[in-house]
């Protein structure tokens, strides 16, 4: 068995004994301390979420959910990114931009859920807003940081290797801001799975975040924790898969910040 | 410590760099010159700081030239001119006739700070056809000539790491090779062996020597070791304390490489060099 192999191994084995772990002690909670309809036992809740499993319904919230989120998120990413790098270049915009940044930063997007029914109505373009504003704000932050922290050293060598401004910037400036952005997107991909919720408060029909709120109209709290657990366990393979791709493609971009 | 030495017989080398009587600097070539130069730091505000006034200094084509100091007494500001990261306050800084405003590729630095001067992200031989690729040379053709120069500093086999799994010595080796795959005209080089342990460095100033013997640019070294300056260069200048600083007295060697430090023209020259240099430094212990 290669090193490798063994380590991933380790890894999922710890995380099942820590969940185990975490179950046993739920049911133990649920068994001899909470009220039944309070806290449903991790049996209850593995009902509801097979009884959803089988007629669809949980696939179709998650398919909706995820569809939303993907949308908000990748567009944040982009336009946080072009911001981002523009605030971090031009240095009177950089300057202009960033007390107006840090006065959006405390706003969290469920403040911005009232404002954005009545400028986007209750579609899905509230929705898509309220994940790209969680979003977008992160991706400027970490974009700006990273590409007017380029270590001069670097930028002057490269001038006398002949790097016209604009070849500066693709060659040098952006891929020292590379670990940054990554960093930013990952914690930002954390974000849009937060917003998820607040976002499916505007009248939605479907998706993860309204089975919440639904579940609790109906004080279906076994419902509602599938709901919360469907949350978790997504966005922990999804946050998985998004460091794997780094590591597989990015490599040469983040191996010298661990071991500079 | 650094083990990547190229295998030329050490005593080749040494006859190569003896031989200097048929050197062949290239034609098109020119001196360098500072001619009044004036650097003011922050002009006009209370923290104005004047790091360099009326510096003269004249380096042949070829030539290699040491700049020794106290630290802080402007000696990075004046590779700095040359290379084109600043501009004199007052005075000229040319390259033959042409005054020097911006960098360029026929100056080329090479840092001390290794491990930002090298892209992190690129291999080693990507590292070196970085200059190649900007000036629109097709990649495969770049990094072969990439790999030729790296084989010529002793990296042949090393052309497909990244700098962090590179040595200190390998790292500024890999610097060097970046520098003069674009056959430069002047090497500008900032204490570039200072961070290295002590065998590390006496190989690549060997290594150096017989790079420069080899393609004959113009070398401005930087360094506060009087020994080292010894060791390679033609002419020494020696810089007055800051504020204000300039070329106070420059001492030619004239001695036949390979240099060593137990001969007595050697020794007599370290004395007188280092007096000049203790003026400098005694003067600015005084006053602290």
């Amino acid at each position: 068995m290669s090193i490798e192999l063994r380590g991933i191994v380790h890894q999922v084995l710890i995380a099942s004994v820590s969940i185990a772990i975490a179950v046993v002690a739920w049911a133990g909670f649920a068994m001899y301390f909470a009220v039944p309809d309070l806290v449903p036992s991790p049996s209850a809740t593995a009902a509801a979420a097979a009884a959803m499993i089988e007629n669809g319904a949980l696939f179709w919230h998650v398919v909706v959910s995820l569809e939303r989120v993907l949308v908000g998120y990748a567009t944040g990413c982009i336009v946080g990114i072009v911001i981002g790098a523009l605030m971090g270049r031009i240095r009177i915009f950089g300057l202009f931009a960033s007390p107006l940044l840090q006065l959006l930063r405390p706003i969290s997007p469920v403040a911005l859920v009232p404002l954005s029914i009545i400028w986007f109505g209750i579609g899905d373009m509230s929705r898509y807003f309220i994940i790209f504003y969680g979003v977008v704000i992160i991706m400027i932050m970490n974009t700006a940081a990273g590409v007017s922290s380029t270590p001069n050293i670097r930028l002057n060598a490269a001038r006398c290797l002949g790097a016209k401004p604009q070849q500066l910037f693709r060659r040098v400036i952006i891929p020292s801001a590379v670990p940054y952005i990554l960093t930013g997107m990952r914690v930002a991909l954390g974000f849009a799975f937060m917003g998820i919720v607040a976002a499916e408060m505007i009248a939605a029909q479907s998706g993860i975040g309204y089975l919440i709120m639904q579940s609790r109209t109906l004080l279906r709290t076994d419902v509602m924790f599938v709901g919360l657990v469907t949350l978790g366990v997504l966005g922990a393979i999804i946050d998985g898969c998004f460091k794997i791709a780094i590591d597989r493609t990015m490599k040469r971009f983040m191996e010298y910040q661990v071991n500079v | 410590m650094d083990r990547s030495g190229p295998s030329d017989d050490a005593a080749a080398v040494r006859q190569g760099i003896s031989s200097q009587c048929g050197r062949a600097v290239h034609a098109a070539w020119h001196d360098l010159s500072l001619t009044k130069v004036l650097v003011t730091f922050n002009a006009g505000r209370p923290n104005e700081y004047r790091a360099l006034d009326s510096v003269d200094l004249r380096v042949g084509r070829g030539e290699f030239y040491c700049l020794l100091g106290p630290s802080g007494c402007g000696k990075s500001t004046i590779l700095n001119l040359v290379a084109g990261f600043i501009q004199p306050s007052g005075g000229r800084v040319q390259i033959g006739d042409r005054a020097i405003k911006e960098p360029g590729t026929d100056r080329v630095v090479v840092f001390q700070d290794v491990a930002n001067a090298l892209f992190p992200w690129l291999r080693t031989d990507e590292n070196v056809a970085f200059g190649l690729i900007l000036q629109g040379m097709p990649k495969p053709q770049a990094l072969q000539r990439a790999r030729d120069m790296l084989g010529v500093v002793g990296l042949r086999e090393h052309a497909q790491k990244f700098p962090y799994e590179l040595s200190g010595g390998m790292k500024q080796r890999c610097q060097i090779a970046r520098a003069l795959v674009l056959e430069p005209e002047v090497l500008l080089m900032d204490e570039p062996f200072a961070a290295l342990d002590a065998i590390s460095k006496r190989i690549l100033q060997q290594e150096l020597l017989r790079l420069w013997e080899r393609y004959r640019m113009t070398v401005i070294y930087i360094t506060h070791d009087v020994s080292e300056s010894i060791l390679l260069a033609q002419r020494i200048g020696v810089m007055r304390r800051g504020p204000g600083s300039s070329v106070k007295e420059e001492f030619a060697v004239g001695l036949p490489y390979p240099r060593r430090p137990s001969d007595g023209a050697f020794s007599a020259l370290y004395a007188r060099v280092e007096n000049s240099l203790q003026e400098e430094v005694g003067v600015s212990l005084h006053e602290h």
